[in-house]
């Protein structure tokens, strides 16, 4: 709880720190907030989970909220030079960031569906403006009404189930429907479409298939500084809701959804991936990886005992990053993937960090993709074999989508370009590098 | 420690250097880890253990007298290769000595690696390099090869990566003692699925058969440096891990099942690999062939479980190593100085260079496995061993011996003693001479005293292990 007041209240200060247009000042109040936050997370200490029962299964919500705010952390260092151009309005973006944020620490662990809802919508409302921020732009507008109206869909269907599940278990209390449903009223029709009706909507959120379509135009949409938070924070939180929420809650009814969950798994890994190969903007390839990678994350419900999620979503979320950040450098306006021909060659760092990032990301080891791959896989392997064969079939694909970016961004021009990098993409593409070769370090 | 670590620290520090040092660079720090590992080997017992521990929960460490021997290996073949290719451009490349040292950083660990995951990490781990390398200094002319060995590879890893995790789940255990111990028979027909996972990204990595197919073109295509690495050493994981880990641990009925069909396998590829090897104009895509055809005899016999054809196979694999390093190092010198590897545009090099034609034919006598080289005891045991095991699959593998000799006389006798029909040909450099007469002289050593290798290995492969 600490940490969600400290953000509130940095994103307040910032907000009316962001009306002297310093875009320095608006960044450093923004980024004190979320140390602070993290810090405060993780002083809080072991922290009771409401399902105490289950505290193998969540790690401690402090290393979610360090996660979520490392991440926002990163995200708003790799866009600042974006933030910072449009300075009128950087100290908006940075509060919006950090009010969203509250709604993402809100809804990754609640123990209440009242609360979880509340959190979600503080979650999404921050991004239909921040998707929508750029006034001037038709295809942002176009995004920002995409995402609000199926994003708004998304919420009234989580709604209908909540709505359902109250009614058939007569609570909003996590821990009270569950040990409603476990004796024998998850059988109960309305218990049963409530549940159909919850996972719809998480599916919705978390962008994968068949509920993904909305995934491509956003980020297509976005600017390269608001899709570093929104491809990251909201999957980290969203997965993580889906896990705490829906794995918990319906543990009992698990013979009932595993395989429903397993073709949801396998279709996004297969659609994301191959609809990932013909890409030619770099946003859409994004959207489309981050399908196939929402895909991988599901694998956390094929065991709802003890499934190690953390590693996966964070190597996902630095990777992810670390492109994006890429990705800005030669692509602010236009988004094609033509202009990363060469583009390690603009400076070494941009090499080093674009391999790493693209090696984790397509699961190769030493790197943190393949640890976060592995231990998603090691708990899944036993429940649920065959989801898993095809799933690293799939990889297979995805390392051939993201080798062929590094190939092509690695081609030697026959002019070499320098392009010189901010001090702050610097941190972020050390940090994201870093990151991803020392998760040797926490397996 | 220093041994592993040495490769990656150089690797590391060689992204900073200036590019005109690069190549002594690259030179000084494989001849510094080539002296390291030997005088760490003479301080060696060999019947010992040397454990070795970062602290990490899954890769952990523990080098025994086979894992030094690749050890040695896999250092002798980086120096070789830094010295061989000392003239050529590619060693100008700052990137290419940095990730040839990483590269070694990977073999290393995965020759010295004490859990079955260390295993696949240091497996994989080595993919990185060479992929880089083959990218940047290749000549593909279109990505599809490049990528086509990059599936390969992968969709073999992944196969693998979900035998390890069955394996690890199935006993609870993730070191090779435990692993050894653990009762892998009791797990029936689960136990020959887990074990076809290695053998896939086995037969992919040696290559098999069936599954060579990315070989010819990524050998021809590849930087003659890169091509070195890929057959003298890269190859020599798969065997290592079906010799150290998959063949002892999965001892029993999952072994007897794939044995008959990974020799038939291998039986193929030496008679096919040579039959086209026989046919080609290209003189790498010769040796590519030659080399699946060698392979395939060394994976037959290894399937054959037996404790005196496991040693002389780690013979053999030195030997191969040897002979590829030559006949690839010999063809990259055709290459780079007349531009072209084409059998029928060659011819009377010998004559311009009489150096180059005297260590190139020793190179092809060592291939050809003359007594008193270090392949004639290889093939010859080995061979002996598949006439024990069947006479047929003995006549076959002794195929090797006949057709070898037709396309290795062939690969040397057109381009050294056929119509001349080059005008000049600049003769062998100090650097190419000095790899040229320590790979015959090793050869010839290994030849008349294979015993050096055996006795020293015997000791991690004849203990015990059930």
């Amino acid at each position: 709880m600490d940490s969600i007041v400290i953000l509130f209240i940095s994103g307040l200060i910032g907000l009316f720190a962001g009306m002297q247009k310093k875009p320095l000042l608006s960044i450093i109040i923004a980024s004190l907030g979320l140390v602070s936050a993290g810090v405060a997370a993780y002083f809080k200490g072991s922290y009771i989970s409401p399902l105490s029962s289950y505290e193998a299964y969540v790690p401690t919500q402090g290393l979610i909220i360090i996660l979520l705010c490392t991440v926002t952390l990163l995200a708003i260092l790799g866009g600042y030079k974006r933030y910072a151009a449009d300075n009128e309005h950087t100290g908006d973006y940075l509060a919006l960031i950090l009010f969203s944020l509250c709604g993402a620490v809100l809804m990754a662990q609640p123990n209440d569906l009242m609360l979880f809802f509340i959190g979600l919508e503080i979650l999404s409302i921050p991004i239909y403006v921040l998707v929508g921020i750029e006034k001037g732009s038709s295809r942002s507008a176009e995004a920002a009404v995409k995402y609000f109206f199926t994003g708004s869909f998304a919420s009234a269907i989580i709604l209908f189930g909540i709505a359902l599940l109250y009614g058939a278990t007569g609570s909003f209390q996590l821990i009270e429907i569950q040990s409603n449903l476990a004796i024998g009223i998850w059988q109960s029709p309305m218990a049963i479409i409530g549940s159909l009706f919850l996972l719809a909507g998480f599916i919705f959120k978390i962008g994968a298939v068949p509920f993904h379509f909305w995934g491509p135009d956003v980020y297509d949409g976005a600017s390269n500084a608001v899709l570093m938070y929104m491809a990251t924070v909201v999957k980290i939180a969203g997965i993580y809701a889906l896990v705490n929420v829906f794995g918990q809650v319906f543990r009992d009814s698990y013979g009932f959804w595993i395989d429903l969950v397993s073709l949801i798994i396998v279709l996004s890994m297969f659609y994301g991936y191959i609809t990932a190969w013909k890409q030619t903007s770099f946003r859409r390839l994004i959207a489309y990886s981050s399908i196939a990678n929402a895909g991988l994350m599901i694998f956390a419900l094929a065991d709802t005992h003890n499934s190690n999620l953390f590693l996966f979503v964070a190597a996902y979320a630095f990777a992810t990053i670390a492109l994006v950040v890429i990705n800005s450098i030669v692509n602010d306006d236009t988004d094609s993937l033509v202009n990363w021909e060469g583009i390690a060659w603009r400076h070494p760092l941009i090499g080093i960090a674009l391999v790493i990032s693209l090696f984790s990301l397509a699961g190769i080891p030493p790197f943190a993709g393949f640890f976060g791959k592995f231990s998603l896989l090691w708990s899944a392997v036993p429940h649920v074999p065959y989801t898993a064969i095809l799933a690293l079939i799939a990889s297979v694909i995805g390392a051939f989508v993201y080798l062929r970016l590094m190939m092509s961004a690695l081609k030697k021009p026959t002019v070499v370009v320098r392009s010189p990098l901010s001090f702050e993409q610097i941190l972020v593409l050390t940090l994201t590098s870093l990151a991803a070769i020392g998760a040797l370090y926490f397996i | 420690m220093a041994l592993i670590l040495l490769p990656l620290v150089f690797g590391i520090i060689a992204w900073f250097v200036p590019g005109n040092i690069s190549r002594i660079f690259g030179l000084i720090a494989s001849t510094v880890t080539l002296a390291w590992s030997i005088i760490a080997v003479s301080y060696f017992e060999p019947s010992e253990h040397l454990l070795v521990d970062f602290g990490l929960r899954f890769v952990r460490f523990s080098i025994d007298s086979l894992g030094f021997t690749m050890v040695l290996l896999t250092n002798s073949v980086f120096f070789l290769v830094f010295l061989s290719n000392f003239n050529t451009s590619i060693v100008h490349e700052k990137r290419f000595t940095a990730l040839a040292l990483l590269m070694q950083f990977g073999l290393l660990g995965l020759f010295t690696t004490n859990t079955i995951l260390g295993f696949y990490i240091f497996w994989e781990l080595t993919l990185l390099p060479i992929f880089l390398i083959l990218y940047w200094f290749g000549a593909f002319d279109k990505p599809r090869a490049l990528l086509q060995f990059f599936l390969y590879t992968l969709v073999g890893s992944l196969a693998m990566l979900l035998s390890i995790i069955g394996l690890m789940h199935l006993t609870n255990q993730q070191t090779y003692d435990a692993l050894l111990a653990a009762d892998i028979q009791s797990l029936g027909n689960t136990s020959i699925f887990l074990m076809g996972g290695f053998l896939l990204a086995f037969a992919v990595k040696i290559p098999l058969f069936p599954f060579h197919t990315w070989q010819a073109e990524t050998y021809t295509k590849a930087p003659t440096a890169g091509t070195m690495l890929l057959s003298a050493i890269m190859l020599k994981m798969a065997l290592f891990g079906l010799l150290k880990w998959v063949l002892p641990i999965f001892d029993g009925n999952a072994t007897d099942f794939w044995r008959w069909p990974v020799i038939t396998l291998g039986l193929v590829g030496i008679i096919y690999g040579a039959v086209i090897a026989i046919r080609q104009q290209n003189l790498k895509t010769l040796f590519a062939y030659a080399s699946l055809s060698h392979l395939g005899l060394i994976a037959a016999a290894l399937m054959l479980q037996n404790e005196h054809t496991n040693l002389i196979s780690v013979v053999q694999i030195v030997n191969h190593s040897i002979v590829s390093i030559g006949l690839f190092l010999a063809a990259g010198i055709i290459e780079e100085r007349l531009g072209t590897q084409q059998l029928d545009q060659l011819g009377g090099i010998a004559k311009v260079a009489p150096r180059f034609g005297f260590w190139f034919a020793v190179l092809t006598f060592v291939s050809l496995s003359v007594p008193f080289t270090a392949g004639f005891i290889g093939e010859f045991f080995l061979i002996k061993a598949l006439f024990s095991a069947h006479t047929f699959t003995g006549i076959l593998a002794s195929t090797t011996l006949v057709l070898g000799a037709v396309y290795m006389l062939k690969a040397y006798q057109v381009p050294m003693f056929g119509p001349t029909k080059i005008n000049s040909f600049q003769d062998l450099h100090w650097s190419e001479l000095a790899v040229f007469a320590i790979l015959s002289i090793a050869a010839i050593y290994l030849g008349l005293a294979p015993q050096c290798i055996t006795d020293f290995v015997a000791h991690s492969l004849t203990q015990p292990t059930h």
